[in-house]
């Protein structure tokens, strides 16, 4: 298949640069976070390529077929996703624990990451005409959404993955938001909101997961466990004061102590050896990342696009805001990736397949 | 198409800048805090991470003790001094490596080696260098703290055998688990560096012996020095073992094994219980659980003497006339002859185109089944064995427990063979020749028997049908003292058999040692009657060469009301009258004056 001309021009060459800034970021500040005196990292700097290099191609696949196409199949797209979730829990069963991968001919999967983008599309499919009509919605019309989003929740909830399922949620209520709502649907809503946590804490919450939120409130309450990981985790972001350690000097993120620190806990990585200035300079490229998504958003030819970059957008505002905000005890620990940082294959290619989606979107913003 | 399309291209714009407004308040929020951190507090925040690291540290679980009957120790827990290297503390690896191969004996290698092994595990995991290092090795470490910054040296329980080579096949050893076995999933609970039983009742008691290790979570200075403790977890010690063995008896059987090759085991005859067990040539169990070198393994691997193999129970040797005992009782039972049928001996049988000889040239003359067993006749039980058949005699063997394990306590225990019809016909494809019974009769052939089997023997003489299995533990303790498990006597054997059997070849083995004729009457005691039986069974060494007989002697004591049974070999030792029998004899002296309480009170009993 040929690529018209005029895409290839439309193609937002600033959403890619900007991408491609924050994963170059990620690739350094892991082999700093991996490395130690004795052995090199290359293990996991080559898996992080190679799911980037597959990223790629995915992304110039996406981009060949029109986001309308691809919205039109979500269903499917969808319904795959839910099987590989429930495939993952039969096979976690058998294992007799958790379990969020899978292994597909000798690479493990983890298909609740690919669920985010695919909800994305899922919504926006069955929402733009009402937003086109600018249709507030009903209860009625929230229902099959919030079925549609509760499902996976629960299924990747039991993995347990609560990290993803709590992005699952907010991604799309942020989407109803953005498409937007009936006065007493809002009412709703937030009654609901309401009463959640309580129902969560009392019959949903796992013992650890307790007590993840009581060492949030009190960093001592669990001294030894993740109250002291917190604690571990703002020695290491606040000694980098603000110029950081420079770079491979941490020292602190590399102790035992910092549970996935190049997965979950990046960020305290980047945050000892770059400091504030740093750190600053990496949220402003994120920020110009959203803010970029939003652009797309605005500019896009029709509201199933419009939804899409927006879906797309809240899903790494929320993830880079979430990430970080639990590395330096402004929220309790749940397990979150930080986009283009962490460590992960289906972390990475679920980031370019959602980018993907946001540049298919752009680049036929002027077609009719 | 069309659908998709908004009608009015002017969007709404209200929500984008909520959006943008949500977002930057997000990264002044971002900023204000990590302002807050790594300004406001970055200062006390780069003195904790510089100064005050924490370590979740392992505190190894002293292993159970291991008791004789009597409570004295025979292998225990001393502390150690072993040194470690956190990759993580290091500063320049080079200097800390030469450093170390400068200060104490240890190739830079084999530094770089340990880490690399460890190099799956998180930098901070403190990496066991080298073991049991020395006071002296110590003080250098210490005096040269400030140059070697990730050197640590910690005190820890080490398995300490006080007796050193004696008991060591008993007793066994512990040693350093391996890579491969750390990654394997049966061993899913160690780490590495643990220790873990490799031979003997280490082995076979390794989930009580071991113990649960405990955590400590320090707080460690830039050094890596521990600046103070801040949690415990107790570590839980191993169970210890009360065994049936009897220190003094055992030394003195070891004794009596010095320069010899073969092994010795007593056991109490009316329960099974393991008085004593010796395997020579021996090793030094210390050696391992230090950290053995790649010398003194290659030492203990390439000798000709197989120090590893415990000979008591993975010896195999043919059982010579100690066999006799097995058609002797097989005959009396099966009525083929009785206390009054005599046999000619002029010094050979003749059977096929063949002479078997007995081993008195002349001859012993009309040999009855008392002078066949007092002295050992071999050409009375040719007769017996031709009139039994070879099938006859396994089967005997078989209720008696020969050429099958006992059961006992240690890992490793090996079959041994009584031949059978049977058996030949499926491992050679030929049917038995008579002229092999006539061999096997006397316990030579395809015969082949360990120790530990034989004691067996002279325990169903001893207790008239009845063997129990043998067994080293006789409990196992926690360290508050409360007894998790006893070991009751298992019966091996039961058997029924016509009371003469028993009276006449008890006679006849109290004749061996009682005797002026009898075999052993140069073993006989004062005080107690022994009964016994000597066996001299030819072997053929490597590459044909004959390196001498197999001196064996079984016995129990005393003979009127049984309370040990002994089973001696002495490889290649030349005759069991002049070489084994003694040993039991010291046993056996030894036993009674251990228990001359015991003795007495039955005197008195008597009267």
């Amino acid at each position: 298949m040929k690529i018209d001309k005029r895409k290839l021009y439309h193609l937002d060459w600033y959403l890619i640069l900007n991408g491609l800034v924050l994963f170059a970021i990620g690739i350094f500040n892991m082999f700093s976070a991996t490395t130690s005196f004795y052995s090199g990292s290359y293990g996991f700097i080559m898996k992080q390529l190679v799911a980037f290099s597959i990223g790629l191609i995915l992304i110039f696949i996406i981009i060949q077929y029109d986001y309308r196409l691809i919205a039109n199949n979500s269903k499917w797209l969808y319904l795959l996703a839910i099987a590989l979730i429930l495939l993952v829990l039969i096979i976690g069963m058998i294992a007799g624990g958790a379990k969020r991968w899978i292994n597909v001919f000798g690479i493990s999967i983890q298909p609740s990451e690919f669920m985010k983008p695919i909800l994305v599309l899922f919504l926006a499919n069955m929402l733009y005409e009402k937003k086109r009509e600018n249709q507030k919605l009903s209860l009625r019309d929230i229902s099959m959404p919030m079925l549609a989003t509760l499902v996976p929740f629960v299924l990747i909830v039991k993995q347990p993955d609560l990290g993803t399922g709590i992005i699952i949620v907010l991604t799309s209520l942020a989407i109803l938001w953005f498409v937007g709502l009936k006065k007493s649907t809002y009412a709703l809503l937030i009654s609901v909101g309401a009463v959640i946590p309580f129902i969560a804490w009392h019959y949903l919450m796992k013992p650890y997961q307790k007590m993840r939120v009581l060492s949030f409130i009190n960093i001592d309450a669990d001294p030894s466990g993740f109250g002291y990981h917190a604690k571990q985790a703002i020695i290491a972001v606040g000694s980098g004061k603000f110029f950081g350690k420079g770079y491979m000097a941490g020292t602190q993120h590399k102790l035992q102590f910092i549970p996935e620190h190049h997965t979950d806990f990046i960020f305290t990585v980047f945050g000892e050896e770059w400091g504030f200035f740093g750190s600053i300079i990496l949220f402003l490229l994120f920020l110009s990342f959203i803010l970029r998504c939003l652009k797309v958003a605005q500019n896009a030819h029709d509201e199933l696009g419009s939804i899409i970059a927006f879906g797309i957008g809240t899903i790494i505002y929320l993830q880079f805001t979430i990430n970080v905000m639990m590395a330096i005890h402004l929220a309790p620990v749940v397990g979150i990736p930080l986009p283009f940082i962490s460590y992960g294959g289906s972390s990475i290619l679920s980031v370019l397949v959602s980018t993907g989606l946001v540049l298919n979107v752009s680049m036929r913003r002027y077609m009719f | 198409m069309e659908n998709f399309v908004k009608d009015d291209t002017t969007r709404e714009s209200r929500k984008y800048k909520c959006c943008k407004w949500l977002l930057i308040i997000t990264i002044i929020v971002l900023a204000i805090r990590l302002w807050d951190l790594q300004i406001m507090k970055g200062s006390e925040m780069r003195k904790l991470s510089e100064q005050n690291r924490i370590r979740i540290k392992k505190v190894i679980a002293p292993r159970g003790i291991i008791y004789d009957r009597t409570g004295k120790i025979m292998a225990d827990t001393r502390p150690s001094f072993n040194m470690y290297i956190t990759p993580e503390d290091i500063r320049d690896f080079n200097q800390t490596v030469d450093g170390l191969a400068k200060l104490i004996n240890i190739d830079r290698e084999d530094i770089i080696d340990k880490m690399k092994i460890a190099s799956s595990f998180p930098p901070s995991f403190p990496v066991r260098i080298k073991s049991d290092i020395s006071m002296d090795e110590v003080a250098k470490i210490e005096a040269n703290r400030v140059y070697l910054p990730g050197v640590t040296i910690q005190i820890e329980p080490k398995r300490n055998y006080p007796y050193g080579k004696m008991i060591a096949h008993m007793l066994g050893y512990v040693s350093e688990i391996s890579d491969e076995e750390v990654k394997n999933k049966a061993f899913k609970d160690y780490s590495p560096g643990d220790n873990i039983g490799r031979y003997g009742l280490e082995r076979a008691y390794e989930t009580y012996l071991r113990g649960k290790d405990g955590e400590k979570r320090v707080e460690v200075d830039a050094m890596g020095r521990e600046v103070r403790t801040l949690e415990t977890i107790e570590p839980i010690p191993g169970y210890s073992l009360y065994l049936n063995v009897n220190l003094d008896i055992q030394l003195a059987v070891e004794n009596a094994f010095e320069n010899k090759k073969g092994g010795c085991v007593v056991v109490e005859t009316k329960t099974g219980a393991v008085l004593a067990l010796t395997s020579r040539p021996s090793f030094d169990p210390n050696k391992f659980a230090s950290g053995i070198t790649k010398e003194d393994w290659k030492n203990i691997i390439t000798d000709k003497m197989h120090p590893l193999l415990n000979r008591v129970t993975q010896g195999k040797y043919p059982p010579g006339s100690t066999f006799k005992i097995v058609s002797a009782m097989k005959v009396l039972e099966e009525g083929l002859i009785n206390e009054k049928t005599g046999f000619s001996c002029r010094g050979g049988f003749f059977f096929g185109n063949r002479i078997f000889k007995c081993w008195k040239k002349g001859g012993h003359g009309s040999v009855s089944i008392h002078r066949g067993i007092v002295e050992s006749c071999d050409v009375f039980f040719y007769n017996v064995g031709l009139k039994l058949g070879v099938d006859r005699i396994h089967e005997m063997s078989e209720i008696i427990g020969l050429g099958k394990i006992t059961g006992i306590d240690l890992p490793g225990e090996i079959n041994g063979l009584v031949p059978s019809t049977a058996w030949k016909q499926k491992a050679y494809g030929q049917p038995w020749y008579e002229g092999e019974t006539v061999s096997v009769s006397i316990g030579q052939g395809a015969v082949c028997l360990t120790p530990i089997q034989l004691v067996q023997l002279s325990a169903f003489v001893a207790n008239e049908g009845v063997n129990f299995k043998p067994q080293i533990v006789n409990r196992i303790v926690s360290s508050e003292g409360k007894t998790i498990k006893t070991f009751e006597p298992v019966m091996n054997a039961n058997a029924k058999f016509k009371k003469d059997v028993f009276r006449i070849v008890k006679e006849g083995m109290q004749g061996v040692v009682n005797e002026p004729s009898g075999t052993a009457y140069g073993s006989r005691l004062q005080n107690i009657n022994m009964s016994g039986k000597t066996g001299t069974a030819q072997s053929v060494g490597e590459k044909g060469k004959n390196l001498g007989d197999h001196a064996w002697f079984i016995a129990f004591a005393p003979a009127e009301e049984p309370t040990i049974s002994i089973s001696v070999l002495v490889e290649h030792g030349g005759h069991g009258s002049s070489v084994s029998a003694p040993i039991a004899k010291i046993v056996t002296e030894n036993y009674f004056k251990e228990n001359t309480q015991v003795k007495e009170a039955r005197i008195h009993e008597n009267r």
